[in-house]
Parts: structure tokens; sequence; C-alpha cells
């Protein structure tokens, strides 16, 4: 496994396993969270079904990656029933 | 005369998120004549989940029609995680059809997952290794399939449910990148080989609301993170006149196929 321990931006090859750890890790099954470099973290985006998983994806990328700076702007999506219908003639 | 459509796909449903649909999902009685589900109902494809699912989305009082997703195939469990959701009272298609007499016509829902393989131009081909070639079949069968369920059915709507997308209008938002993971345009080609009025599909996450095949279809990206609401709805068949519907009865699955 490669990791980037020094302190500069992670690299790559790091975002791609972060990547697949959010798919592949079944506590977290996640196929809809992007992960994007910023020049002072990772930056999770994206949207989930409960707080619960958000919190667990947070967990879990910190267990694996600890020297990691990792900050997340993930969503716990609406469930609300729509107020506007769709007419399709 | 019209048909009501609720839709919605990529619940991905465990244990944490019960309940947080069913609030929504008690408007639905009275207000449409059925509930469509884009696949990707579960997280890792397991039986207990698909409880989940049959709690959710069972005993509604309407009709609900469902294809599976990836995730419902992740352990392997399809036919638990089918039965399950059969015993709930949920229609699975895969290749298949059903005909429901609504107050409004005969609305005709012909389903499959569905595959990747990307679009026009730019798509996978059954050539090369043996890996490549069982991809690309996979995704060959799976519209073929569900072609022939849409030309099958006898109704006044028809409509198309995959969990894969059949255009790529609908993935705008996604990486191009990633495309060919997210459809393929032989399900557009399907869709557009029948008289279908409207495509349902869901599976891209990041993906748009809107789209249309080569042949005009309308097509909606339902998945749950793109329409963030529990549902959406559409009115169907405005251009049906009385003499088209004159013949409906009320309620019920008239004619599975399976
Ligand atoms: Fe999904
Ligand atoms: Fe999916």
């Amino acid at each position: 496994m490669h990791r980037d321990s020094g302190a500069g931006p992670p690299d790559e090859y790091l975002e791609a396993e972060i990547h697949r750890l959010l798919t592949e890790d079944p506590a977290v099954a996640e196929q809809g969270i992007s992960v994007t470099r910023t020049e002072r973290a990772l930056v999770l985006h994206g949207e989930v079904e409960s707080a619960h998983r958000r919190e667990e994806i947070l967990r879990r990328v910190a267990e694996r990656f600890p020297d990691v700076p990792v900050t997340s702007d993930i969503g716990v999506i609406r469930t609300q029933a729509p107020t506007e219908i769709e007419q399709l003639p | 005369m019209v048909i009501r459509i609720a839709a919605v796909g990529d619940v991905h449903l465990d244990e944490d998120v019960l309940g947080r649909f069913r609030p929504a999902l008690e408007e639905l009685p009275g207000s449409v004549d059925a509930l469509l589900l884009a696949g990707d109902l579960t997280r890792h494809g397991t039986e207990a989940e698909a409880r989940c699912v049959a709690r959710e989305f069972g005993g509604l009082g309407v009709p609900v029609i469902a294809v599976l997703g990836n995730h419902d195939h992740h352990c392997d469990q399809v036919p638990q995680v089918i039965g399950t959701l059969e015993e709930a009272g949920i229609t699975v298609l895969e290749g298949a059809g059903v005909v429901l007499d609504c107050p409004g016509g005969r609305l005709g829902v012909a389903g499959v997952k569905g595959f990747g393989g990307g679009f026009a131009g730019r798509s996978a081909s059954d050539f090369g290794e043996p890996e490549m070639k069982a991809f690309v079949r996979t995704t060959t069968e799976s519209a073929d399939r569900l072609g022939e369920a849409l030309r099958s059915l006898d109704c006044d709507v028809l409509v198309a449910l995959t969990h894969y997308s059949p255009v790529p209008d609908t993935l705008a938002g996604e990486p191009l990148e990633i495309y060919p993971f997210l459809g393929c345009y032989q399900l557009g080609q399907a869709v557009d080989s029948a008289p279908t009025a409207l495509a349902l599909h869901g599976h891209a996450h990041h993906g748009s609301e809107r789209g249309t095949t080569p042949g005009g279809v309308r097509v909606r990206n339902v998945a749950h993170p793109v329409i963030k609401q529990a549902y959406s709805v559409f009115h169907l068949g405005d251009h049906l006149d009385q003499g088209e519907v004159s013949e409906v009865t009320a309620g019920g699955i008239q004619q599975p196929w399976s």
C-alpha cells in the first residue's frame, strides 16, 4: 500500500485508495461520494441516506488514514413529499 | 384522463434509514396509481436489508413495482431479496412487464436492471478478451430483455423502468470517465423500439433529472440524491381521449408476466 506520509498534499494514489474504500468497505458501501484534493486536505462530497452513515464514513477514513487531513461536506438527503408534480402530456 | 406515477431509486435501505420515507409514502394512496422503484433498494443486497425495504415500501395501499440495482446484487442473495420483496407485495421486474388497470387507463411497466457499456461512439465492444465480451454481452442481453418486455405489453401508457441509464443526458454532473459504468445506449434503443411514454432510471447519484432518447422518449433520473425528495410524481397520458379509456375497469394488477 502506498501512502504519502510527508507534510505535502496527499497524492493521487491515496485519493484513489480512499475512493475505493468508500465503495468497497462494507461499513460504507457508497458509490456516490467524491474525493477532491485541495491544498490543505482531501474533501469528501456527496449525499447519504442517514447521519449515521456520514459519521461512519469519516470514522472509517480517519481509522485507515490517520495522517491524512480530511474534511467533509456530506449531506443527508431530504425525504419530504414533493410539492410539485411534473406533467408529461 | 391521467395516469399518475410516483418514482424513486437508490434509497439504499438498511436499518438506519427505516421510517425516514414512510411519512411521505403514506400520502401516496389516492394521489398516485403506482410507485416505481428504480433499483439500489438496499445497501449490500442482503435479505435483512430487503426486509427493511419490505417494511418501508410494503403495505402502502398502492401497487409498488421495482427493479433491482447493482447494490442489490452485491451479496449474491438476489433470490432471497426478490422473495422478501414479493412477500411484501412488491412486484420485481427483470426482463418482464406488468399492466395495471388505473382509473386513467392501463399503465404498462417493463423493467430490467440494465448494465453499463457506454454511449454511442464511445462504448465497449463485443471483442477481445472473454471478460470484455462477457461484459458487453451482459449489456446487450439486458437491453434485449427490456425491448422484448416493452413490446409485449398491451396498454395505454408504457413506462420503461431500469437502474442503469438509457441516455447520457441524465448523467450530466457525473465525471465523463465513468459514463460507461452508468448506462448504455442499447437500453435507449430498447426504449425506442416500443411506444414508450417515459423511461425512469436511477444509479447516477451525481447526475441530473431530465433527458430524452434519440427517438424522443422522455427520460427521468429518479435517484434519491438527484431528486432530493422522497419520490417524484409524474402525470402522464393527457393525450388520451375518452374513447381510448372507456373500457377501463377499476383497480389492481391485471396481467403479470415473468
Ligand atoms: Fe445507487
Ligand atoms: Fe447503482
